[in-house]
Parts: C-alpha cells; sequence; structure tokens
C-alpha cells in the first residue's frame, strides 16, 4: 500500500518535473535568441497576455460562449443519438432505415458542413450548435448501438425466467447492462464536440475561444493564439473531469472494477 | 407424490451453420415427482443442459412434450426457476436489489419484498452484504445470492445448470452442504445439473445418468442413502458401492 501510494507520488513528481523541463526549454530557446519570437513567443510573454485576458473578462467570456454552444448541441445529440441508438439495437427495421445513413455521413468530418450550415443558419450560436449535433451524434449512435447490442443475452434470460415482461426487461436489464458502454461512448465524443466547436469558431465566428485565436492570428498577436490554445487544453481537461465524476455517480458497481 | 415437471419423448435437435443438423436429445422421458431432488448427469456433450434449457422454456423440442403440471412448456416459465452456472447476476444491483428483483416482478409491495429478500439473504449466510455489488463477491458467494435471488421469487421447481462447477473444491463441498441444508427445509422440487458422480450422489434423490450422442436416458437410479445427509456421506460403504455402480454404467457406455 506504502509501495503504491510512493509510486503514485512519484510519477506526479517526474509529471511535474517534465512539465517545468519543457516550459525552462521554451524559455531558454525563445529568449537567447534561438526562436525568433515571430515564430514563437516566450512563455512569459503568452503569461503576461494570459493575465491580461483574465483580468479583462474576456478569457472567461470566451471560454463560457464556446462551452455554452458545446453544451447545447452535445446535449442535443445525445438525446437523438441515444434512444435512436437503443431501438436500433432490439428493433431490427429501424437499423436497417438509419444505417445507410450513418454509412454516407460517418466519414464526413464536421467542417464539411460549415458551408451549408452558415447558409441555413448564419454564423451565430444557432450553426455553431449545429455543427457540434451534426459531428458528435453518430459517434454516440454507433457506441450506443454497440453497448446495447453486447449485453449478455443470459441476464435477460435471467430477467425473464424471474417473471420479467418487456417493458421490465427493457428498462431494468438491457439499459442498465448497456450504460457502462453508453457512457464511455459519449465521454469520448465530449472531446470530438470540442473539436467541432472550435473548428467552427476558427472559420466564422464574433465570439468562443476558436475567434479569440483567429483574432490574435489576425492581429498578428501571437501570445493570444498560444493563450488560447492553453485554454482550450484547460477547458477541455476540466469537462473531461467533470464527466468522470458523473459517470461515477451513475455508475456506483463500476467503481470497484475501476479502483 | 404426484409428477410436477415431465418430458415426454422429447427429442431436440440444432443446426449449426450449413452442416448436418445435430440431436442434442433423442427420446428422452422423465417424471419428476413434487418434492423430489432429480440429478441429470453426463458427460459434456450428453444434452443435459439442452433438456435444463427445454425444462425452462427456453428453448421448445422439436419432438415431444415438456410439461409443468400437465401443460405444455411453451415460452420462458418463471414456475421454473433457473439456478445459471455463469450466476447471471445484475452488476448494477446490489446483493439485496438482485435477490429483490423477482419479488419486484411479482408486484410483490416494498415492505414485504424487504422482508423476504432479508430472510432468504440470511438462509444462505450472506448477512452484511446486502449493500455490495456482485462484483465485490467471490463466486461462492456470488453463486450464494444467485440461489437466494431464485428462492426468493418462489419458483415451483428449481432448475441449476452445473451451479458449483466454478467453484473451487472446497466451495464446491460448502455450498453442496449448504444446499443439502436449505433443501432439507424448503423441500422445493430441484432439477440439478452436473457431470460429478460424488455430487449427484450427495445431493440426489434419483440420478438420470445420460449417454452421449445423442443424448439419451441410458438409467435412472434411486439413490438410497439415507436423508437427512450430510457431505460426509461419502465415507460410508453404501455410497462406495453405489459410486461404483455408477461408474460401472459410465464406463460401459464409454467402450
Amino acid at each position: 500500500m506504502t509501495g503504491l501510494r510512493s509510486a503514485i507520488s512519484a510519477s506526479l513528481l517526474i509529471r511535474i518535473a517534465s512539465v517545468c523541463c519543457f516550459v525552462l526549454a521554451w524559455h531558454v530557446a525563445t529568449t537567447n535568441g534561438a526562436i525568433s519570437s515571430i515564430f514563437l513567443p516566450s512563455p512569459a510573454q503568452v503569461a503576461a497576455q494570459a493575465m491580461e485576458l483574465v483580468s479583462s473578462g474576456e478569457l472567461w467570456k470566451s471560454i463560457l460562449v464556446s462551452s455554452e454552444r458545446v453544451f447545447a448541441g452535445y446535449a442535443l445529440a445525445a438525446l437523438v443519438a441515444v434512444p435512436l441508438g437503443v431501438v436500433m439495437a432490439v428493433w431490427w427495421p429501424a437499423k436497417a432505415i438509419v444505417d445507410p445513413f450513418v454509412s454516407l455521413l460517418r466519414p464526413l468530418p464536421s467542417i464539411t458542413w460549415i458551408p451549408l450550415t452558415i447558409l441555413w443558419l448564419g454564423i451565430g450560436d444557432q450553426q455553431k450548435v449545429a455543427i457540434v449535433f451534426l459531428g458528435s451524434w453518430i459517434y454516440m449512435l454507433v457506441y450506443t448501438l454497440a453497448a446495447v447490442q453486447r449485453v449478455d443475452p443470459v441476464l435477460v434470460r435471467a430477467a425473464r425466467n424471474l417473471g420479467a415482461r418487456d417493458f421490465a426487461v427493457m428498462w431494468q436489464v438491457i439499459l442498465p447492462a448497456a450504460l457502462p458502454g453508453i457512457i464511455a461512448g459519449l465521454k469520448i465524443t465530449l472531446a470530438i464536440s470540442w473539436s467541432c466547436v472550435l473548428s467552427a469558431e476558427l472559420v466564422a465566428a464574433q465570439s468562443g475561444l476558436g475567434a479569440l485565436i483567429w483574432q490574435g492570428k489576425d492581429w498578428g498577436n501571437l501570445p493570444l493564439v498560444l493563450v488560447g490554445m492553453v485554454a482550450i487544453s484547460i477547458t477541455v481537461l476540466i469537462a473531461d473531469a467533470i464527466a468522470d465524476r458523473i459517470e461515477r455517480l451513475l455508475l456506483p458497481w463500476e467503481r470497484h472494477r475501476r479502483s | 407424490m404426484p409428477t410436477i415437471l415431465s418430458a415426454e419423448h422429447v427429442t431436440r435437435t440444432f443446426s449449426i451453420g450449413r452442416g448436418p443438423s445435430v440431436v442434442a436429445v433423442q427420446d428422452f422421458s422423465l417424471q419428476v415427482e413434487e418434492g423430489e431432488f432429480v440429478c441429470l448427469l453426463g458427460a459434456s456433450g450428453c444434452g443435459k443442459t439442452t433438456m435444463l434449457n427445454l425444462f425452462a422454456g427456453f428453448i421448445q423440442p422439436t419432438q415431444g412434450r415438456v410439461l409443468l403440471r400437465g401443460e405444455p412448456i411453451t415460452r420462458i416459465e418463471p414456475r421454473c426457476g433457473v439456478v445459471f452456472q455463469s450466476y447471471a447476476l445484475f452488476p448494477w444491483k446490489t446483493v439485496q436489489g438482485n435477490v429483490e428483483f423477482g419479488l419486484r416482478m411479482q408486484r410483490v409491495p416494498a415492505a414485504e419484498r424487504r422482508r423476504r429478500a432479508a430472510r432468504f439473504i440470511e438462509l444462505v449466510k450472506l448477512q452484511g452484504f446486502e449493500r455490495h455489488y456482485p462484483v465485490e463477491l467471490s463466486g461462492g458467494m456470488q453463486q450464494r445470492v444467485t440461489l437466494a435471488r431464485i428462492l426468493a421469487a418462489d419458483p415451483e421447481v428449481l432448475l441449476m445448470d452445473e451451479p458449483f462447477a466454478a467453484l473451487d473444491a472446497m466451495t464446491r463441498q460448502e455450498m453442496q452442504e449448504e444446499l443439502l441444508r436449505i433443501q432439507e427445509q424448503n423441500r422445493k422440487t430441484v432439477v440439478f445439473i452436473t457431470h460429478s458422480i460424488d455430487e449427484a450422489l450427495i445431493l440426489a434423490d434419483r440420478i438420470v445418468v445420460m449417454s452421449a450422442r445423442p443424448g439419451r436416458v441410458q438409467a435412472i437410479l434411486h439413490n438410497t442413502l439415507p436423508r437427512p445427509r450430510h457431505v460426509s456421506i461419502q465415507l460410508s460403504p453404501d455410497y462406495a458401492a453405489l459410486k461404483s455402480e455408477i461408474w460401472n454404467l459410465v464406463e460401459s457406455k464409454q467402450r
């Protein structure tokens, strides 16, 4: 136990040291003239830019705007894709109806939807939400379908043998049995949803983290670009951590397996 | 004692891929009396699990009939409760939730459900583990939960599919003892599948020896060992005599 704990803290120390060394190397390379600040600003410049954006409140605003778009598109996609995936898994005609569209749409990156969605919805929030939705729902659908199809048939037999009818089999056996797989799929899709909103904001937007980066590029303000990139990383990491928490709350029986 | 469960000239074939169909069970007839403990004994591939699936209504006979109280079993039959070799516990439900499941399906009120679940959890000696999830329990404990779950649902017949086969030898013996104790208290009708002559002799009133490919009844023996029984019965001379009798039966078929 103490061995494990010291291994964890040793690993943590190495992680911190690894990041510190990288920042130090970056600092040295950009201040001694090895790399011109035209191509890469120094860490100090990036930090100063970050402080400025934080104190003006602009950074929070951008993070909030992008997060709201992701959340709306992601929630909408989940509301459509999860029930549809479940129905497709248990009722084959539904699968036959939807499958061809899944096959055709899946290879399309979400950015290919940008021209059409701008035409339909403009360049405001709605269009960003639409891009998130279009880029996320198929992944959710595919993961949900697989999760339900993988449910152990012996559990369904056992439930019916204990007197469960169709409705109870669905709600008390198939859905809880598929839930870990469905949630795993939703978690993987979360990062995809974020890349959708950022690509949409990079192409055409007046607000959000993607727009912030593009602004930096237009104004030749490289520190701003880097602040935007770091902010994206940290925001997505936090979103993932929140998703982990929610997963643990929803799947108490899986805790044992993971620890 | 009246007959509760019977198979009349049951044949069941399976078609696998494009090859010729396989006869899993052929012309199998058996009458199980109420309160009786019957073991289906045979090597793997003798169709004993097929017979259990037929009794449970998971599958239907190709020919012949399977009857519960004189009526054909045509769908999954909750009156024939199954104890699966793989436990088949619901991993998202606690011990309590698993044991209550059948009662919930029967719409037993919550208070009564808790009371009955508590009784059967105590019967299988799992008090204190009510809030544990199956994954937190050992194999032997999980099989106890399965037993409590099916006993709480109170089926008329218990169908047990090699329930102790996945357990280590000592836990198996402990579980056999538990089952003997529970059976002597509840007097349930049990159809128990096993490939172990010892297990059949310890548990059964009647032993149906099956031969393989196709699965048929080779012999039906009355187990005359006295009840109440204890696993230590294995040390008695009568036991040895019966065991060698069954042994010879199985051997004769092998050659």
